[in-house]
């Protein structure tokens, strides 16, 4: 019996303070939404909607150029149409301000409007800032520019070869590689030689993007008097990361206040907007007025830095012939477009869970990082892990066609077990919790797998092709900032940062109420509600005895924010701290009051009341003014200050750095949810159309706070991995032109092609390392519709006998598909 | 190119208004820009998403496919007279308990295109309110909770029209 | 994304609108419903420097049966022509065909004439009048004059149309009793601008196909009429391998375009699948 290869790692014991309980009183319940009765009446206030007193406008000229150099602009006429206040060219902006943040090291810069060269199509060239957009729009009619255009390498397996004029960035040196390094996790040599079968495929996933209704954009103010900007911004990370922007601008952190807007969606596309920030404010010092920059549609599909992975793997999979998996290998050529902002994070992420929920004993990776003349790559609702799912499940499904074994079954004999946990995984991450056996029977129980292969017999007699899948994903949740830098040389990590976490303050007014103030955005996930939920849970107050607020970067602090499903988790933690902290302090004006012990008190309902003495109680509120206006009534001690306030700060509740050698990354991503997707599907074989006939969505994501939210991210994120899987595709040709920039070109899901009925269902495994259990669950659907899809659509074209490892399949391509099986 | 701008007389929301505009300006800008009723969103400007669907002369038109220079004599509704907090629409009321939003970006043009169903199908199937929404772009919940909500709000409103005289 | 500035008038007569337009001729664009021209103008691939709403010529919101024919005028909507009971009865190809089109709200301002001015190549209604033969009427401020479908359509975005005309009424001969219709598309999502589609009738009469007429859109840079083909279905019975061979031969005769989202081998497939599909879907679409 072989060893596990198990990295060499102590687990840190668990930080947590509150247990998951039963008949909790307002976690898991599905409440209404406190964000819902403004957005639903038309009064959310997006950036759009805010106005500045004298603001002006912004448009940008985007390069119709994949790749040139700017020989010379000539902004003369556009500086004279009337309504025009100023034009400025990349060159004259970088005399004031410097390029934008890049997590890569070394960083790759990039410049808030191209300076001498533009690396892809859509790229800012100049800026004009008038009266109004339209006449801003009018002005870039009349910019001239004289390019010298360069050669585009389109086909992913030659750009790591590019050279010469075909270089993105010569100053790094003479080629388009940014990074090109293995990954060795364990003993994969002597699993590879060890194993029965090796099963090799090439597979690709083809890029698409987030694409929210709403784009980005910045209200920037500078303030001559005090040379301070103000800049609102649709952003998260502000109170995290914003600071880089003052950097950019050349001026002291001080100087920089951000304050959030409501954001309709992100899915990752909106998690910094240095661009966006650092463009306003810029043009703001410069044009000596407020500005406004709204991305249009086309801004925001060619230049808004957030597509998603555009990945080639060639994996190998090395297997025992009774179907156990032994080792996983793969070369991955990434397509990150023009720019590196995130450095090489998600192939990261992707290690965090890079063996799926299989016991697969080693991993090894090269991971080859190349720059294009595409948009750059930013966060898309997995980032960089959906992908793996698709990779190790496809890889599954092969496995099993070639060893005979039944697709679920193979699954089944390489899940990790529930007595397993917390598991280590070869590349250092653990898996917090799970019971994947309960996931895959009630996925199974809820979709009646036989029920449809009997159908799917049928159908076939009649000569129609219905399609079966079924996949076991992992969704990790709270990535650790590890993940940012754990992937550069170890002797170039760049800014090495291992803190991630997330903060809140909180106080109680004299009322009894409790106002919060987070320092994290609104993105279309429901802070307000959880932080609600869960305030009122830990306080013993009713939902409506809670308010929640945004704080700007002036007054917040230390808001990772939302992304990598790991919101509530973190706000939850910082919530238990900080109402551990007011519970204390109104324990002790309270024990006065009551002339008791502080251990003698309990909350129950909105009171302070004595133990097992129901009568003798006091409201919060009772106790709060008094804590607030009645110093004097109370010792002349510690801990008895007016008020009740505080702030708290919630770190990553488990992560652990990576060894010097980075024989593995440390824990990084640990609180593991888990989920089994199972369709149905019917394709058209003579069109190559598919249609959605059941689907069954079971989801772990430990104790969950609001199923009905929860479930929202789970269908909207299974909407988006049909886009991506059958639909959305951002296509670009041999120079690098944007082939499907407009809405009518890049499709996005309908209410037609999404399932009318995704059946959701739940498996609960509480995280022994979080507040209340909670695992993050907002990255959902996307992580498993893709792999399941693909599973059944070449299910339903067995008779063909076709093998599917891409995405998307546009209907062209399933035809093309089955014309090639045909010959 | 001339700067001239245009008179025009519209109602919006109940209430009769008189502007001034440059013939190009986009209904949707006049609304939320000129008028400041910021519900109706903007998402694309060029007729796919329906974030800025409103409701001219009682029929949905996209409003950053119609010039506000158009809208003369029209009567226009915006997401802001269905309903306030105080007193929604049955529509936002379903929409709220059926979590039929995430963002709330798409929801104003939503609201606006299931109410013009329901005044002309009180009892749609759900196929139909897939139709009527389809196109209405959500990138958040997947539109099953959109139907389940225009569903519900169908039948509160049916119920609540049937009232002993 | 904003449109280029342009100059604005909104006519209270046909007859001023007629004049305006022959008077800015090459300069001036009539607006009816704006579906297809505000999103080229937004995004500045158009750019008239007059535009002249007829909106307000009410008169000209009609369908009406006028002999054997039906009668549709310039601002007639689609959400109208769609839903009319008329329109289904006497032209029923019509009514299938707008399952197709667009989306409601779209509906609701596009009208059916500035839809075949816009010509655009994967639209569903430009096929639509080639099969059932309608006539086109332009009128300008020098007369009127009548053209056949067939010769309306000229290319990519291109018709006949002269620059001081205005499409006034489309003209659709009656469907016979006899007269089946089938209608198949193809498109990315439901709604969208076709990949390919077929629009076809057959009328049939004792068993045997009478007269045949056949359109495709999506495929080329124009929809097309394929006359040739039809008449290797005249005279024939109906029949599976004959909508099959029928099929083939077309995949074969036209020479179709490519995109990013459907090459030439998956035009020529669709024709070779949605043909069969159209021509049964006619047959069987008889009143019997």
């Amino acid at each position: 019996m072989n060893q596990r290869y198990i990295p060499d790692l102590k687990i840190p014991v668990s930080r947590r303070r509150e247990g998951p309980r039963e008949n909790m009183r307002w976690i898991g319940k599905s409440i209404k939404r406190v964000e819902d009765p403004r957005l639903l009446t038309g009064k959310g206030k997006f950036i759009d909607d805010v106005v500045v007193r004298n603001m002006a406008h912004v448009a940008l000229l985007r390069s119709p150029f994949a790749h040139a150099r700017i020989k010379s602009i000539d902004i003369s006429k556009a500086q004279a149409l009337p309504g025009v206040i100023i034009v400025v060219t990349g060159k004259s902006m970088a005399e004031t301000t410097g390029p934008t943040v890049s997590f890569s090291s070394p960083p790759v810069p990039q410049y808030v409007i191209a300076v001498d060269k533009v690396r892809h199509v859509g790229e800012a060239v100049a800026a004009v800032v008038a009266e109004d957009r339209y006449i801003a729009e009018d002005a870039l009619d009349l910019i001239e520019v004289e390019y010298e255009e360069l050669p585009v390498v389109s086909d992913i397996e030659q750009m790591p070869f590019a050279k010469g004029d075909a270089v993105l960035h010569p100053e790094r040196g003479d080629t388009n590689v940014a990074m090109d390094r293995t990954f060795t996790f364990g003993p994969v040599d002597a699993d590879f030689a060890r194993a029965d079968i090796v099963i090799k495929r090439k597979l690709r996933w083809n890029r698409s993007g987030p694409q929210p209704l709403e784009t980005a954009g910045a209200v920037a103010e500078y303030d001559e008097g005090t040379g301070k900007f103000t800049v609102h911004c649709n952003t998260s990370m502000y109170t995290y990361v914003g600071w880089l922007c003052a950097v950019s601008l050349g001026v002291p952190a001080t100087q920089l206040n951000i304050v959030p807007t409501l954001a309709g969606g992100s899915f990752g596309s909106k998690l910094f907007l240095h661009r966006v920030i650092v463009l306003t404010a810029s043009l703001a010092r410069l044009a000596g007025r407020p500005v406004k920059y709204i991305e249009d549609r086309l801004d925001n599909m060619t230049n808004a830095d957030a597509h998603g992975s555009d990945r080639l793997y060639e994996a190998e999979l090395a297997m025992k012939s009774d179907g156990t998996m032994v080792s996983l290998r793969y070369q991955v050529i990434d397509d990150y477009g023009a720019y590196l902002q995130y450095g090489y994070g998600t192939h990261g992420n992707a290690f965090s869970q890079v063996v799926g929920p299989y016991r697969i004993n080693s991993v090894e990776a090269r991971v080859i990082a190349v720059l294009s003349n595409k948009c750059q790559q930013g966060a898309y609702r997995g980032f960089g892990s959906e992908v793996a799912n698709f990779v190790i499940e496809r890889m599954a499904d092969v496995a099993a066609k070639e060893l005979g074994i039944d697709p679920i079954e193979i699954r089944r004999r390489n899940l990790i077990r529930p007595e397993e946990f917390p598991y280590v995984i070869p590349t250092g991450n653990v898996y917090d919790i799970g019971n994947y056996q309960a996931v895959l029977a009630e996925a199974l129980r809820m979709f009646d797998m036989e029920g449809w292969r009997a159908k799917q017999a049928e159908a076939r007699k009649q000569g129609r092709h219905i399609g079966l899948g079924l996949v076991t994903c992992q969704e990790r949740s709270v990535f650790s900032s590890t993940e940012f830098w754990s992937l550069n040389p170890p002797d170039q990590p760049g800014f090495a940062l291992t803190s991630s976490p997330e903060a809140i303050s909180l106080r109680i007014d004299p009322t009894g109420k409790a106002f919060v103030k987070l320092n994290a955005p609104f993105w279309g996930n429901s802070p307000e509600t959880v932080v609600t939920q869960i305030v009122a849970e830990a306080l013993t107050l009713e939902p409506s005895d809670v308010v929640v607020g945004y704080a700007d970067t002036d007054a917040g602090f230390n808001g990772t924010g939302p992304g990598g499903s790991r919101y509530t988790v973190m706000v939850a933690g910082a919530v238990v701290a900080g109402a551990r902290t007011l519970r204390e302090k109104l324990f002790k004006f309270a024990a006065h009051m009551m002339e008791c012990g502080t251990d003698d008190l309990e909350l129950r309902s909105g009171n302070i009341g004595i133990k097992g003495v129901p009568d003798i109680q006091k409201s919060i509120a009772e106790v709060a003014i008094a804590s607030h206006y009645f110093r004097l009534s109370f010792p002349d001690e510690p801990g008895f200050e007016s008020g009740l306030e505080t702030t708290a700060v919630y770190d990553h509740p488990l992560t652990t750095l990576p060894p010097a050698d980075r024989s593995h990354l440390g824990i990084f991503y640990p609180i593991m949810g888990h989920m089994a997707h199972a369709v149905a599907l019917e394709v058209d074989i003579g069109t190559g159309k598919v249609e959605i006939l059941d689907y069954v969505a079971v989801h772990d994501c430990g104790t969950v706070v609001n199923p009905m939210t929860l479930a929202g991210h789970v269908r909207g994120g299974t909407a988006q991995g049909i886009g991506s899987a059958l639909l959305e595709y951002f296509r670009y040709d041999e120079d690098g032109q944007l082939l499907t920039a407009s809405f009518a070109d890049y499709h996005i899901p309908t209410a037609h092609e999404v399932p009318s009925n995704i059946r959701v269902g739940h498996v609960e495994t509480p995280s022994p390392y979080t507040e209340y259990g909670i695992k993050g669950g907002g990255e959902g659907g996307r992580m498993a519709a893709p792999p399941v899809l693909v599973q059944a659509i070449e299910d339903a074209l067995l008779p063909f006998g076709v093998e599917i490892m891409e995405i998307p399949l546009t209907p062209n391509r399933i035809r093309q598909i089955i014309r090639q099986a045909q010959r | 190119m001339s700067n001239k701008l245009i008179e025009i007389a519209v109602t919006v929301n109940g209430k009769s208004l008189e502007r001034r505009v440059p013939p190009r300006m986009l209904l949707s800008d006049f609304l939320r820009h000129e008028l400041h009723l910021t519900g109706t969103h903007v998402g694309c400007e060029h007729g796919v998403c329906g974030a800025c669907n409103v409701e001219v002369d009682g029929k949905t038109a996209r409003s950053c496919l119609m010039f506000a220079v158009q809208a003369e004599g029209a009567i226009i509704n915006t997401v802001e007279s269905l309903g306030t907090i105080a007193k929604l629409h049955p529509l936002q009321q379903a929409f709220w308990e059926k979590h039929g939003l995430q963002c709330g970006f798409c929801t104003p043009g939503m609201l606006m295109t299931a109410k013009e169903l329901l005044a002309a199908n009180p009892n749609p199937t759900r196929e139909e309110v897939t139709e009527a929404i389809s196109g209405n772009l959500c990138r958040c919940t997947g539109y099953q909770t959109i139907v389940d909500a225009v569903m519900s709000a169908a039948e509160t409103m049916r119920n609540s029209e049937v009232t002993p005289s | 994304m904003k449109p280029a500035p342009f100059e604005y008038v909104r006519p209270g007569t046909l007859e001023e609108a007629l004049r305006l337009l022959a008077e800015q001729s090459g300069e001036a664009k009539l607006i009816a419903g704006g579906q297809s021209l505000v999103p080229m103008m937004n995004f500045r691939l158009a750019r008239p420097e007059l535009l002249i709403d007829i909106n307000s010529l009410a008169a000209l919101d009609y369908h009406r049966r006028d002999g054997d024919v039906l009668a549709i005028g310039a601002l007639a909507r689609h959400a109208t022509l769609s839903a009319s009971a008329l329109v289904r009865s006497l032209c029923p190809l019509v009514t299938e065909a707008y399952r197709h089109v667009a989306h409601g709200t779209v509906r609701n301002r596009g009208t059916l004439c500035g839809n075949l001015c816009h010509a655009d190549p994967a639209s569903e209604m430009p096929a639509v009048m080639l099969v059932l033969g309608a006539t086109l009427v332009l009128r300008s401020a020098r007369g009127e004059r009548r053209v056949a479908a067939s010769d309306f359509f000229t290319g990519l975005y291109s018709t006949v149309v002269k620059p001081d005309e205005m499409l006034i009424e489309v003209r659709i001969p009656v469907t016979a009793v006899s007269c089946g219709h089938g209608f198949a598309e193809v498109s990315a999502r439901k709604g969208d601008y076709a990949m390919t589609l077929v629009a076809s009738t057959l009328d049939i009469r004792g068993g045997r196909i009478y007269a045949a007429a056949l359109a495709y859109a999506g495929v080329s840079d124009r929809a097309l009429r394929m006359v040739a083909l039809e008449s290797r279905l005249v005279s024939q019975v109906p029949s599976q391998a004959l909508f099959n061979e029928v099929a083939e031969a077309a995949a074969h005769s036209i020479d179709v375009g490519e995109d990013q989202h459907a090459d030439r081998a998956y035009r020529s497939d669709l024709i070779r699948t949605l043909t069969p599909r159209a021509l049964a879907q006619a047959a069987a679409s008889i009143a019997t």
